[in-house]
């Protein structure tokens, strides 16, 4: 993993990094992945037969779409948490 | 009159209240004297909240009225990213270090109802991201048994507060040995619940598939009286356990296993492995069988947990951007809130987890790291799904060693993880698991032996586990 790979991935999860610190966190992942590539070996274990994806990955579970709570019950407590707000709703920067 | 918290158990506790021997008030008071005194050098406490006096009025009024239940006036500490309704919750980060709960989380409603005394919150890795407390913004906790070295993590804090006699119990979480593990350093013990049976709502969250709220506490009936108030169905977790199928039935075999290659594998402690052998052979003489037994996938389990904990973590941390919620800092466009934002808000390790579950999660990475863990996760489900036909359940140390110094590993994080090695079977597959005190080393630091047992069978673990505390 290189400085350019951090760089791309720093972008991707939006965190502003500095060169020291993506060379360090780019010196580090070597052996993070070094470690977590043993988990290749699971396709030499059968253990109860092979399965297909389906068994094993995670799925969502769905309820009914309805409201759980009377309307605007949280709604000032939640405007005090907003860094920015003006007449009840929240304050973005112009997106277009 | 005098109360000692030392010897101080939640039963003792109620006694003390029922009978009138102390009040709630003088409980309490005795507890906060302690923080006053200690919580400055150790800091296992961000902040003590200021509504004390009211909840100790009410717990008091519940023993009036003789509606109180045993855990009326027991003083508890709260981890930091367990919402409580007006309180700060900060999950000891930057970027919400002023963020105030909106609501109560469902462990809180639910101790709410038995009137018992939230004392404050207390310190962690930030969001749960480290297994030694020294990765809080806002400063390191140490270890009550020995203040050169770390309590552990990430439920530092909550370990530290009970350790100190800061608290009688503690709300601590984890998503891979974050309550066992500073558990074992701080001589204490510590309980991650079958996932889904504590609900996760009102937790601020790390690794949604693996994360549990569980007790910290001094003793296993203190633990299990802790658990037992806090577990439950949740319409408002999807992976809330319902009502009905928290039936199951319970036989007990008497044997336990030992997974010898997986304890074997990786750099295990010579007097910690020693400890662990003279627990066994205390669990024989008291009438168990231990034997070997030998596991083939279980010893993939912190290479699994190393790529699904940080795909988890870097969704979960994606909805933290100053937005909506906590500290914003200026920028140009949104864009540039967004980066500036996490960069101030987001402490090393956070940014290091974030990145590598980008990475994981990014295409042409995905099937070799993220699929096949989940396919590596299912076959550690049923490879101790089958050994639990034949056993009620298996041991290992907590941790591979005994407490180590403040400042050490923060610069290796793959040593750092090794930690974490034998506490990840159980978040994989699902199943609860105990840490209980197993013995003093000769420099005075405690040992500590686990149990994982099979999915809902806590029982297990408080029976061996009682059994076990007497044998020490």
């Amino acid at each position: 993993m290189n400085l350019e790979d951090i760089k791309k991935l720093a972008e991707l999860a939006r965190i502003e990094m500095t060169e020291e610190e993506m060379t360090e966190i780019a010196k580090s992942f070597g052996s993070i992945l070094e470690y977590v590539g043993r988990v290749q070996e699971v396709n030499k274990m059968t253990e109860g037969g092979v399965k297909s994806k389906e068994d094993y990955f995670l799925h969502n579970i769905m309820r009914e779409d309805t409201a759980t709570n009377e309307s605007g019950f949280y709604r000032d407590k939640i405007l005090e948490e907003m860094p920015e707000s003006e007449n009840g709703y929240l304050k973005v920067k112009q997106i277009l | 009159m005098k109360i000692d918290l030392k010897n101080l158990t939640i039963e003792k506790a109620h006694d003390g209240l029922a009978k009138g021997e102390f009040t709630v008030r003088e409980l309490v008071d005795t507890y906060l004297e302690v923080i006053n005194e200690k919580n400055g050098e150790i800091n296992a406490y961000l902040e003590i909240y200021n509504n004390i006096d009211e909840q100790v009025k009410i717990a008091q009024e519940m023993f009036k009225n003789e509606t109180a239940t045993i855990l009326t006036g027991i003083p508890i500490s709260v981890k930091d990213n367990i919402l409580v309704e007006g309180q700060i919750a900060s999950a000891s980060s930057k970027i919400l270090e002023t963020h105030r709960a909106v609501y109560d989380s469902f462990v809180i409603e639910k101790l709410k109802k038995h009137g018992v005394v939230f004392l404050g919150r207390t310190n962690m890795d930030e969001f749960a991201l480290g297994s030694s407390t020294q990765t809080s913004a806002f400063g390191i906790t140490r270890n009550p048994l020995d203040r050169t070295r770390v309590p552990g993590g990430s439920s530092g804090g909550p370990a530290a507060s009970v350790a100190g006699d800061m608290t009688l119990v503690a709300l601590g979480t984890e998503t891979c040995g974050s309550i066992r593990q500073p558990a074992a350093f701080c001589g204490l013990v510590g309980v991650k619940p079958t996932y889904g049976g504590v609900s996760r709502s009102g937790v601020i969250a790390m690794g949604s598939s693996l994360d549990q709220v569980g007790p910290l506490a001094k003793n296993v009936a203190d633990a299990e009286i802790l658990l037992n108030a806090i577990s439950g169905y949740d319409p408002k977790d999807s992976t809330s356990i319902p009502d009905d199928k928290r039936e199951i039935e319970k036989t007990f075999k008497k044997r336990i296993a030992i997974p010898r290659e997986f304890l074997n594998g990786e750099g295990i402690d010579k007097e910690v492995l020693q400890n662990f052998e003279e627990s066994c052979e205390k669990l024989r003489k008291a009438g168990y069988e231990v034997v070997d037994v030998s596991l083939e996938a279980i010893k993939l389990s912190l290479a699994v947990y190393y790529i699904i904990m940080p795909a988890e973590v870097s969704s979960n941390l994606a909805r933290f951007d100053g937005i909506r919620y906590g500290n914003q800092v200026k920028g140009d466009n949104l864009l540039d809130v967004y980066k500036k934002s996490r960069a101030n808000g987001f402490g090393k390790e956070a940014r290091r987890r974030i990145l590598l579950g980008t990475y994981i999660l990014s295409h042409g990475y995905y099937d070799a790291y993220y699929n096949t863990a989940l396919k590596a996760r299912d076959i550690i489900r049923r490879e101790l799904s089958n050994l639990f036909k034949d056993f009620d359940a298996f041991i290992t140390p907590t941790v591979p060693f005994l407490p180590f110094k403040l400042g050490e590993k923060l610069d290796d994080p793959l040593s750092m993880y090794l930690c974490d090695i034998f506490s990840a079977p159980a978040n994989l597959a699902d199943i609860p698991s105990i840490s209980i005190p197993s013995g003093i080393a000769q420099n005075g630091l405690p040992f500590s032996i686990q149990f994982t047992a099979p999915y809902l069978r806590e029982d297990i673990l408080f029976t061996i586990g009682k059994e076990f505390e007497k044998l020490v």
